[in-house]
């Protein structure tokens, strides 16, 4: 592809915006892209930041550079947070954030937490809080709410399923719950 | 001033009080770092709303405090009686929190998590702390949906909260075991049991009054009890390991123990002006006194409502007027002076 500003060079800078949910691609060569402003992302082609040893120091430098690329390009659709802010201040956005970037972070709980996996206490009145929830609504802004968390929750069941089949590596359950994800995700952007 | 409080068990008179803390957060709502200042203040108005009767499930009578529009010397007062955490102190944005009377039991709403349950109890009884966070979770969850994951458990803002969301603290005085040439390792070896151990009061590596608090350092792959089962052998034994040093003490220096103590008393007694950390070792020093049964009061008094009355924003309080440093010290010794009783 040859870079949408010059249209001269092979475009090698692949780079995503996402503002209040609208996502934006754009794809740019690296001598573009310098004299662009990116924001606080200007730093990255100037050259001042060492932007690649710093995620890579985080991540244990065993990670080849390109997936490093793509990790900091997963924004979070719920929240907007990225990964690389995520990295930054340790915290995450919201509840969906430990879904879309679990394969990131798995390793890293495991080792802060000395285990991935909760044993304690369950909350105790989420079934029931949730049903009546996505249950019938009579119609208005209520109905509409309901209608996409379930769509939402119904993406976060998938994913969960998904990521079990990929643990049993059961790739055929696995790629049919991609497909499905990928079909409500874009059923939702249609909708919106 | 803190009616929570009392005094330590006679069997185990090292340890002050206990903690427990659950980092909670509604599902309908993308975490407190993320919210707009619109949406917090509805999301934080919907909770107040919805758990109106929260007095009735903590068996005490609950005041609504507006935590963006307390004052910095209110906040700081909080803070000091262990209410709230610094966090709290700094964050600006929409922020209410439910306080019973005896200020024992608090709820944040918008904190670092949008829910925040704390619980306070003197003596070691972390597990009864951690029962009735436990029921106040479950009052509030049966209202307000929680953001809950198979996996990682209850989903918090920071990942060193992810799974239980459960901080159990206890504090413990260690005026002798902490002067041992090896107490900072100890401490730094805690870290493999699982248990973090901080100093209570002082600035960078300094302690004052020998305060050190004990804490979970993990989350998660552990149940709640495990977690109080934890912290509470730690401080049991950090509470035996004080108690033998000082027998020893007792029974080889017991002159010069006495001769300490009792100066810490005149100086406290008789001071007009007293810097925090001066006062704070001599009332660690009366706090081992009272404990050992070396000096006895004419009336009851309790050593640790003194640590937490000549606290800076407290003092600053009772002032009615800004005051500076000299002052403070000022209003400090007369603070001590006024409030320690005679000797029998």
């Amino acid at each position: 592809m040859l870079c949408e500003r010059c249209k001269i060079r092979e475009a090698n800078i692949q780079y995503t915006e996402v503002i209040n949910g609208t996502r934006t691609e754009h794809h740019f060569c690296a001598q573009c892209a310098r004299d662009l402003d990116f924001g606080q992302y200007s730093a990255i082609f100037d050259g001042e930041f060492p932007f690649a040893e710093f995620l890579s120091a985080l991540l244990g430098g065993e990670t080849p550079a390109q997936k490093q690329e793509k990790y900091q390009q997963i924004v979070c659709p719920t929240c907007g947070m990225t990964y690389e802010e995520f990295v930054k201040n340790s915290c995450f956005g919201c509840a969906d954030c430990y879904g879309v970037f679990d394969v990131l972070i798995h390793d890293n709980i495991k080792q802060l937490q000395g285990s991935d996996c909760h044993k304690g206490k369950r909350p105790a009145y989420q079934g029931a809080a949730e049903a009546a929830q996505s249950g019938p609504q009579d119609g208005g802004e209520d109905g509409a709410a309901g209608e996409t968390r379930s769509v939402e929750e119904q993406i976060r069941a998938l994913d969960r399923k998904l990521k079990d089949a990929l643990r049993k590596e059961e790739y055929e359950t696995a790629a049919w719950c991609r497909d499905q994800i990928r079909a409500l995700k874009e059923g939702a952007r249609e909708d919106g | 001033m803190v009616s929570w409080y009392q005094e330590p068990d006679r069997d185990r008179k090292n340890i002050i009080f206990s903690k427990v803390r659950l980092a909670r957060n509604w599902n309908e709502y993308v975490f407190p770092s993320r919210l707009s200042d619109a949406e917090a203040k509805e999301m934080v108005g919907r909770l107040c709303e919805g758990l109106k009767d929260i007095g009735n499930q903590i068996g005490q009578e609950c005041s609504l405090l507006d935590l963006s529009q307390a004052g910095e010397l209110e906040l700081k007062m909080l803070k000091e009686r262990r209410v709230i955490n610094s966090a709290i102190l700094k964050k600006k944005a929409p922020m209410s929190m439910y306080l019973s009377e005896k200020e024992d039991v608090s709820v944040v709403f918008n904190g670092s998590d949008h829910i925040r349950i704390q619980v306070l109890k003197s003596g070691l009884h972390v597990g009864e702390a951690w029962q009735k966070a436990s029921q106040l979770d479950d009052f509030i969850n049966a209202r307000f949906p929680y953001a809950f994951d198979e996996k990682y458990g209850y989903l918090t803002a920071f990942p060193t909260n992810v799974g239980t969301g459960m901080h159990a603290a206890v504090v413990v005085h260690l005026p002798s075991l902490s002067m041992g040439k090896k107490f900072p390792s100890m401490i730094a070896d805690m870290g493999r049991f699982g248990v973090a151990v901080r100093g209570l009061y002082g600035e960078g590596r300094e302690n004052y009054g020998a305060f050190y608090e004990i804490s979970n350092q993990k989350t998660m792959g552990l149940t709640e009890q495990d977690i109080v089962d934890l912290v509470t052998r730690v401080a049991l034994q950090l509470d035996e390991q004080e108690t033998q040093v000082r027998n020893m003490t007792l029974k080889n220096h017991r002159l010069i123990r006495e001769d300490e103590i009792y100066k810490s008393y005149g100086l406290l007694r008789y001071a007009r002006r007293i810097g925090m950390k001066e006062a704070m070792s001599y009332l660690s020093q009366l706090m081992t006194g009272t404990a050992d049964e070396l000096i006895g009061f004419a009336e009851p008094c309790s050593v640790f409502q003194l640590i937490l009355g000549i606290q800076n924003a407290n003092l600053q309080n009772l002032s009615k007027k800004p005051l500076d440093k000299g002052e403070l010290d000022a209003a400090r010794a007369e603070y001590l002076r006024e409030r320690l009783p005679e000797l029998v």
